[in-house]
Order: structure tokens, then sequence, then C-alpha cells
């Protein structure tokens, strides 16, 4: 087999919170939904991504209450244990895999999250990446004393303001931290959100259902990243991809239909109400979307929510179409169907396309599809020179070859 | 059961921070039977014992581990959730010990009442997590939890769930007491008196266990704190001279290990 040492290295992430990607992921016969909220699986699954080479372990988070009111239907409403704790558990039993946990910075004031960032990158021996996100979901509001969440424009001034007085307290630590400080790491789509990710992200984690998809979004990136006078080399693009395999793409299509038929219409339409954050419960599923319903109530910006719909609501399509097409490609991310080979194929052709620096892997159940990766698909990587067999240093930063620390970030 | 003879021990050591001392070290105050290991004091925060907590979990077996946790920069929201799931991932080994520090007087009052609250809104056995009926939860089990109190208002419930011991163990230090008046385990000075279930006398390495089992069987003391300075050395001192009087443990749970299972409460 053909290897070029000189290609482009994929970066890897593992996105391993909760019970897979899917909706219906967790009641995949193999899936082991109960072991989420014990030890075992996150030794199991955080040796696995070690295994694999990846650079991190990635943890979303949400700081909203679910499953109160009756609104949050009892399929959906999975408890989240907090990720920090999960992620530093994870770095006592691994010793390469970086951990990065999203905290909020419109829920925690900049001296709790220096302390707690700072704390997870030495017991982590430098293994820390912050996330670095402003929430989203309005219902946050109330778990924090507040009537209302500030306008997303707000909170990303805060944000910087946050991660400036954040840095000037990690740079005055008097124990030294591994890192200087923790990777920073953005998710967040609007203008907004990718202004702030050019200024302060080292990476970004973002959704590309299509190739073009991930070149519009890294080139754009790569354009404002240039435009403040940084690196875009020095910035990795990780895209999330779900993915399902079997040893053909028929078996492939055929087990995804298989898990995918266990979310039934309603809990499709559930899984699409919570996204849009609005009751869709008494709406009829044969016809069109109620676009005026969902803009009129729904508690996330109107304008995002336009975005998603306005397309498929123009085009007539029912709600229950669009429901059970949502719950098909999990939050605009891509999904691969098919074999280990056409994965490994996919994955280079989205790199040398520009498309991205590497995958944020979102398994659609857990654990075995993971398992399946990382002996399927990792080998064939590796043998085509373009997955690491070991790691190259000890922190987060050297497995992302980010070279050294900028010192003018979020100054 | 008879009442256990309890050995406590706490460091603020910033050391702890670094995993090679911190596994070196608790996994010696684990062989030597302690039953608590609290991190952070009252006077030293160079570390967020939360954090700590949590790679302890992954990183120990037996021992009780127990965060101090500062009322002026933490919030209940975070702290129930981030003790949940230390408490799940040590199979219900895990405490707590609110500190009052500089905060405004009632705040870290405030706080415990708001993180037991937001840990209630769950009921136990509230997954179902059933396949075949596609169940993953009994959502009438989950409720708002509307704490509202002088620093801090909480509608909830906390996205996280109740931790296996119900609440974990609250334990208060007479160095900084904070009023609960049901606290599970204080830390008390010579002739302090603190209300809670089970009163640990902190004294130093040298003391004399003799006096020490005495006050035990008085049933003036519940057993022994120590602060340790030089860890290695006082742990090793520790399980020397007060080992002998700790029996076997019972029980899955550290509640149920020291005898304060929460039932006792209701
Ligand atoms: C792929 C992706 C993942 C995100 N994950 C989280 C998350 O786990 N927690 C959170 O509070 N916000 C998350 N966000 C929200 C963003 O951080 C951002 O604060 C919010 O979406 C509003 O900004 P935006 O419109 O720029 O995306 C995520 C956003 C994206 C695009």
């Amino acid at each position: 087999m053909m290897t070029d040492q000189s290609a482009p290295q994929i970066h890897l992430w593992a996105f391993l919170q909760g019970i897979g990607h899917y909706p219906s992921g967790w009641r995949h016969p193999q899936a082991t939904p109960a072991e989420v909220f014990t030890m075992d699986y996150y030794r199991r699954v955080g040796r696995l991504a070690e295994r694999g080479r990846f650079d991190a372990i990635v943890f979303g988070d949400q700081l909203h209450s679910r499953g109160a009111g009756g609104r949050t239907s009892e399929r959906l409403a999975m408890p989240t244990l907090d990720p920090v704790t999960l992620l530093v558990a994870m770095a006592a039993v691994t010793e390469h895999v970086g951990l990065v946990a999203t905290i909020s910075t419109t829920y925690n004031s900049p001296q709790m999250l220096a302390e707690r960032l700072a704390t997870m990158d030495r017991i982590t021996g430098g293994r820390a990446g912050w996330n670095i996100v402003t929430s989203a979901y309005a219902t946050t509001a109330g778990n924090f004393g507040e009537e209302q969440m500030p306008e997303k424009s707000a909170r990303y001034a805060n944000a910087v303001s946050t991660v400036a007085e954040a840095t000037r307290l990690w740079q005055q630590a008097e124990v030294p931290i591994p890192q200087g400080r923790p990777v920073f790491i953005q998710a967040g789509q609007s203008g907004d959100g990718r202004d702030f990710a050019a200024r302060t992200a080292e990476a970004i984690f973002c959704p590309a259902a299509t190739i073009d998809d991930g070149i519009a979004f890294r080139t754009d990136l790569r354009q404002r990243i240039a435009a403040v006078g940084r690196n875009p080399d020095a910035v990795r693009i990780m895209p999330g991809l779900s993915f399902i395999l079997a040893p053909t793409e028929e078996e492939a299509l055929a087990k995804d239909a298989a898990l995918l038929e266990l979310a039934d219409l309603d809990l499709c339409i559930e899984y699409l109400a919570e996204s849009l954050t609005v009751d869709l419960s008494g709406q009829d599923p044969s016809a069109p979307i109620p676009l005026e319903h969902i803009l009129e109530n729904t508690l996330a910006p109107r304008e995002d929510i336009a975005k998603v719909l306005a397309g498929p609501a123009s085009k007539g399509i029912s709600l229950g179409d669009f429901a059970t097409a949502y719950v098909r490609t999990p939050r605009g991310h891509n999904v691969f169907r098919g074999s280990p080979e056409q994965m490994a194929d996919m994955m280079i052709r989205w790199v040398d396309a520009g498309a991205c620096d590497g995958f944020t892997m979102q398994p659609a159940w857990m654990p075995g599809e993971l398992e399946l990766f990382v002996d399927q698909v990792v080998p064939i990587l590796q043998e085509k020179g373009r997955l690491r067999r070991n790691y190259p240093g000890k922190t987060l930063r050297d497995t992302l070859g980010l070279g050294p620390l900028e010192a003018d970030l979020a100054a | 059961m008879s009442r256990a003879f309890l050995l406590s021990v706490s460091t603020g050591d910033p050391r702890l921070n670094d995993p090679l001392w911190a596994r070196s070290v608790l996994s010696a105050a684990e062989q030597a039977g302690i039953d608590l290991f609290v991190m952070g004091r009252p006077d030293a925060r160079p570390f967020d014992a939360q954090v700590i907590l949590g790679w302890a979990a992954a990183a120990t077996s037996r021992i009780g581990i127990v965060a101090a946790v500062p009322a002026a920069t933490s919030h209940p929201f975070h702290v129930a959730r981030a003790l949940s799931a230390v408490d799940f991932l040590s199979d219900g080994r895990s405490g707590w010990l609110p500190l009052s520090g500089d905060s405004p007087d009632g705040m870290a009052e405030d706080m415990v009442a708001a993180v037991r609250g937001l840990w209630d809104g769950w009921d136990p056995d509230t997954l179902i997590i059933d396949k075949a009926s596609g169940r993953y939860l009994d959502a009438s089990r989950v409720r708002s939890t509307n704490h509202e109190g002088p620093f801090f208002k909480v509608a909830g419930p906390v996205n996280a769930m109740r931790p296996p011991q119900g609440h974990i163990l609250l334990v208060i230090d007479g160095a900084d007491p904070v009023g609960a008046a049901d606290a599970d385990i204080a830390l008390v000075s010579e002739g302090q008196v603190l209300p809670a279930r089970r009163r640990l006398l902190k004294t130093s390495v040298d003391s004399d266990p003799g006096a020490t089992a005495e006050r035990f069987f008085r049933g003036e003391i519940d057993g022994a704190h120590f602060e340790l300075n030089d860890a290695m050395a006082d742990i090793a001192l520790i399980a020397e001279r007060f080992g002998p009087l700790v029996d076997a443990r019972e029980g899955k749970t550290l509640r149920q290990r020291l005898g304060l299972a929460l039932e006792e409460f209701a």
C-alpha cells in the first residue's frame, strides 16, 4: 500500500458523551446505556480513544434543566453528568489523550473558570482543553437566578472579557500550569461566534453536513483568522462526524435503517422540538412545518431557527417528514454509512479538499460503534500514513501540533 | 452495627494538583485504612478540590473523598452537578466540606440548602432505561427545585442525577463552621461543640492513641482527624498508631460503611 509520509495528518477527536449521537442509539441491542453512570465505562472508552490515537476526548455541556414540567420527552431527557468530572476521571486512567471540557462563560465567573481549568490542566498533566461556549438554551437563566439570558452579542462580548480575565489570572498563578493555560477551543456558528473563534480559538468544533459545507466554513474561518493577524495553520477545524460502519455499504445502510427504526415518529418530533426549543406536541405530523408557531414560541434566537426551517418550509415538506429527516442528520453534522475502507477514503478526501483538519467522531451508539472505528478504520488511516501511530508528546498542545503558545491571544 | 472509630485526614498542599504526588498520597492513605481524605482547607485553596475529586474517584477504590467547596466562588448548580458525578464515578464514596471563607454571613448555609434541594429534585430510581419500550426515565420523578434563598435563586432541577448516596456526605470544619444543623461529620478541636452525627477530634499524630480510644468508648468523640503536614510520613504514623482502632468496614457506599445511611434522617 502507498504511504505518503508528507500528507497531512488527520486529527481525531472523540465525542463520547452520553449514549451516542442517534436519539435511538441507546436502544441498539449491544448498547450499554446504563453504564454511562459508571467509572468502568469511562475507563473503557477513555482507553479506547487512546488506542485509536485520538487527540482528545471532547464533551459538550448544557446548563438548562431537562425533564421538568413534562415538556421534555421521557425518552430524551437524558441526565448528563458534569463533563469536567468525567474528563478528569478519564485522565486518571489514560496517559496521552487530551480532555476538552465545554464550559460556559455566561454562567461562570472568570475566577471560577480560571481555578477550575488550571486545576484540570495540572491534574491531567497538561492535557486540558476548554471549549469556550456562551450557552444557547434560554431556560438556563433560571438556574442562575436570572429572568432572561443575555442576547447573543452581549454573551460573546462577555466571553471576550472573561477569557481575557481568566488569562490574566493564569499568568499570575503561583503554581505552574503545565500548558500555561488550557488549549482554547470554540464552537459557534454566527458571525459573532466566528469572529470570537478567529481571535481566540486554537481548534474549532462545528457541524458540516457535506464536503462543500466544510470547505465553505474552513475557508471563511481561515480568512477571519488571517484578518486578525494570526496564522490559520495554527488552528484546527474539526467538524462532527457521526457514523455507522459495516463490512459493506449495503449492510451499513441496513444497520442504519434498523437503528433509525427504533426512533418512531413521535420521538423524531420530540427530538426536533428539543433542538428548536419549542413545544411541538399537538402539531399534526402530516401538515406542513408550522413555521409561524415555531418562530413565535421558540426560546432560541428566531433568526437561527428561521435559517434551519425556511428552505424546507417553503418546499411544503410535512412536519413528520422533516423531523424524520432531521434525526437522520443529527444536528447538522455529517453522517457516514459504509465500510471501513470507504470511511477512511472519505476522511482523507475531506482533509485533502480543505474541508477540515480532522473530525470530531460522534458514534451513533456506544460503545460498539467506536470500537469498530478504532479496530477497523484507524489501522487503515495509519497504513496510509494519515494517522500517527504514537503520540508526539505529553500535552494536548503537543498532540494537536499547535506549536508555542500565542502570547497575545485574548489579551 | 457497632459504632465505628473513624479516621480522617486533610491537606491543602498544592502538590495535590500533581498527579504523581496525589496518586502516591491517596494510595498510601487508602492502604492505611483512612476513612476520609479531605482535599482543601479553609486557609489554603491552591486548587479546585471538586476537580481533584473527579480524578481521585478514578484513582482510588475504597477511601472516602471529600472536597472543600468555598461558598464565595461556587454556584449551587455547578456544585450539585460536579459532586453528583463524583459520587457516581466513585460508587458512592464522596463527601463535601462547605467553606464560608470570607463570604457574607449565611451564604454557605444557603449553598448547602440549594445543593441539597437540587439533589432532591431527582427521586431515587428515576431511570428506567428500557430498550424494549424506549422509556429512558420516569419524568414524574423529576421536579423543579425553585430554591429561593438569601443568596441563591435556582430553578432546577439539576441536569445531573441524584447521587448514589442520596446526599453526599456533609462534613463541617470547626475552623470555619458552616451552620448546618444536620451535618454528617464535624471536625472539632478540643472542647468545641458542633451539631453533627459524628464528631472527629482534630488531633496530632503525636497524641496518645490510648487516650483517644478511651474518649471514643466514652462516646465523647467518634474518631480522629489529622491535618497532614509531611503527608507521607504522617500517613505512615497514623496507620501505625491509630490504625489498630479501626474495625473492618461493611457496606457499598461511604454512608453505609460509616453507619450514616441517609434514611436515618427521614
Ligand atoms: C457544533 C456546536 C456545538 C456546541 N456545543 C455547545 C455546548 O455543548 N454547550 C453550549 O452551551 N453551547 C454549545 N454550542 C453553542 C455555541 O457555543 C454558542 O455559544 C451558541 O450557539 C450561540 O452562538 P452561535 O450562534 O455563534 O452558534 C455549540 C455550538 C455548535 C455550533
